[in-house]
């Protein structure tokens, strides 16, 4: 299988900013050098550039990547834009695999970089919304987020407490990665969450992620080039899915069900594992109630389970099941392509996370989440299994 | 705390750009009619336009029927902040309401209150009149409901 034939041999991480005092290439730049140095490969050697397509600054560029090649100075065989939302960072590693199986790269950079709070150059979106839902005040995500999370009370009921403790877990793990946010490392209360303004009810402020500023990469290769230049740390992503559109063809969803149900078990299959079997879970968190479907949608416990799962689990750097360890987006920041919980993951797997460290390294589940279509429940879901080097 | 929700009849939303597929239901709503794409395939009803069946894939499959305009809501939410021309206008429910003919459609809720916006409630359609002699579909109360 191609997949676990590549090896991720390098991380990157700029720390997350309210409002970036840099321009986005000089964070790549940064980025690039950082990747360079761990590795020990020249620039010379990079033959592949994958970028995430979620960004404020460069999405409306229809060159971005190949202008991102020539700022800089990188020629490749392989030159990708991933546009699955918040997908792309997990869908970048994938693509890269799949580039370099087949034989298209051998060294690829994927590149998360966005400074949309500094500098966004607009979208221009042509979906659904300017005739079916911006005619009706619908706030993008919250608004989705709101009706979803409203449809969840009324089927299995919401628990605020067990939303709460979402929020202050990750939070506390916010305090403890200096790369955060330095405005998010403050804690909070279960007071501070429940009495958090309202956004979009039932949304509240403290449900939600914080746009911010900032920069990530990785270095993908295939083991066997890793192998050759020495670099023994690095993380193999064995198993792999995506679902985009899930239920597409269906009029009348259950908007608390989600593609990860597919995707997950997908990745999870390929990877050989029980869902049990996963030591520390990454999943994409744009809102809170998103955590608790995709523990259902995964399987960490039945549908309609989630609240009382979070209850039940401690979900800390040093619980039973750690989860979002560098703070996730909502208590980090929103920032680098939405790429976090995906550097947190592999920083966790080489063992480099300092005081959060998870004692339990022998792998990582990390999920995407992209896009709101309308009326359902997210147009993308992915998930990506992860180990160390064996 | 009895919460008061705007009727938003007030907003400015200028020009609402359509796509062509779509147009049957806009010129529809000029004589107050709601007509949503159906399959005869699939005997299905299907929100919002597409250019093509969601069931089939095919172009051919698609018909317009007239619905009721009534059906009840699935979920709803209280926007406490909008979109530029809705600042000012908050809080204001938007609605998914599911139709008795059995599709979704979202639209902002009027001539209610937030105590009695409820999931389960029965809804009926409500026109608001736009510049271009089209109609807004939003949802109200159906009092006559049982």
């Amino acid at each position: 299988m191609s997949l676990r034939d590549s090896a991720i041999v390098a991380y990157a991480e700029t720390k997350v900013m309210k409002k970036s005092d840099r321009d986005v290439w000089v964070l790549m730049g940064e980025i690039l050098e950082q990747l360079l140095d761990k590795s020990g490969f020249e620039s010379k050697e990079i033959d592949g550039l994958v970028m995430s397509g979620l960004t404020g600054t460069g999405g409306a560029s229809m060159f971005w990547a190949q202008s991102t090649c020539d700022m800089l100075g990188l020629e490749v065989g392989f030159c990708e834009q991933v546009h699955t939302g918040g997908c792309s960072a997990v869908g970048a590693v994938a693509r890269a695999a799949a580039a370099i199986d087949a034989g298209m790269c051998e060294v690829a950079v994927c590149m998360f970089a966005d400074t949309h709070v500094r500098e966004h150059n607009g979208r221009n979106d042509r979906n659904y919304r300017r005739d079916w839902t911006d005619p009706y005040g619908v706030l993008g995500p919250p608004g989705a987020f709101g009706l979803l999370q409203r449809a969840y009370d009324a089927k299995y009921g919401v628990d605020l407490k067990a939303l709460g403790k979402l929020a202050i877990t990750q939070r506390n793990h916010a305090i403890m990665n200096e790369n955060a946010c330095e405005e998010l490392r403050v804690p909070i209360t279960m007071d501070d969450y429940i009495n958090s303004r309202m956004i979009a009810d039932p949304i509240r402020l403290l449900d939600c992620v914080m746009l911010a500023d900032g920069a990530a990469g990785l270095i993908v290769t295939s083991k066997k080039r890793a192998k050759e230049k020495g670099l023994n740390k690095c993380v193999i992503p064995i198993g792999y899915a995506e679902r985009t559109n899930f239920l597409g063809g269906d009029n009348l969803v259950d908007v608390t069900r989600s593609g990860h149900e597919i995707a997950g078990k997908k990745a999870l299959a390929a990877a050989g594992w029980n869902i049990k079997d996963v030591r520390s879970f990454h999943p994409y968190d744009d809102f809170l109630i998103a955590l608790v479907i995709q523990f259902e949608a995964f399987g960490f416990c039945k549908p309609g389970e989630g609240m009382k799962f979070v209850r039940d689990t401690d979900l800390s750097y040093n619980g039973t099941l750690p989860m979002n360890t560098g703070g996730g987006q909502i208590s980090a920041g929103q920032a680098a392509c939405s790429s976090h919980n995906l550097i947190e993951a592999v920083r966790q797997l080489m063992g480099e996370a300092g005081k959060r460290q998870v004692k339990d390294t022998t792998n990582a589940l990390v999920t995407g989440i992209g896009w709101i279509n309308y009326g359902r429940n997210w147009g993308s879901s992915a998930a990506m299994a992860l180990v160390p080097n064996q | 705390m009895a919460v008061t929700l705007n009727d938003t009849l007030d907003v400015k939303r200028g020009d609402i750009k359509h796509y062509d597929f779509g147009m049957p239901f806009w010129d529809a709503t000029r004589q107050k009619k709601l007509v949503i794409q159906y399959c005869k395939v699939a005997k299905k009803f299907q929100h919002f336009p597409r250019p093509v069946s969601i069931f089939t894939g095919r172009r051919r499959d698609i018909e317009w029927r007239e619905v009721s305009g009534k059906g009840k809501v699935y979920s709803f939410t209280i926007a406490h902040r909008g979109p530029p021309a809705f600042q000012g206008k908050e809080p204001y429910a938007i609605a998914s309401v599911t139709l008795d003919e059995g599709v979704n459609v979202i639209a902002d809720v009027v001539n209610c209150t937030a105590e009695d916006l409820k999931v389960g409630m029965r809804v009926k359609a409500y026109w608001h009149p736009l510049d271009n002699g089209e109609h807004l579909l939003m949802w109200q109360p159906d009092k006559d409901a049982k």
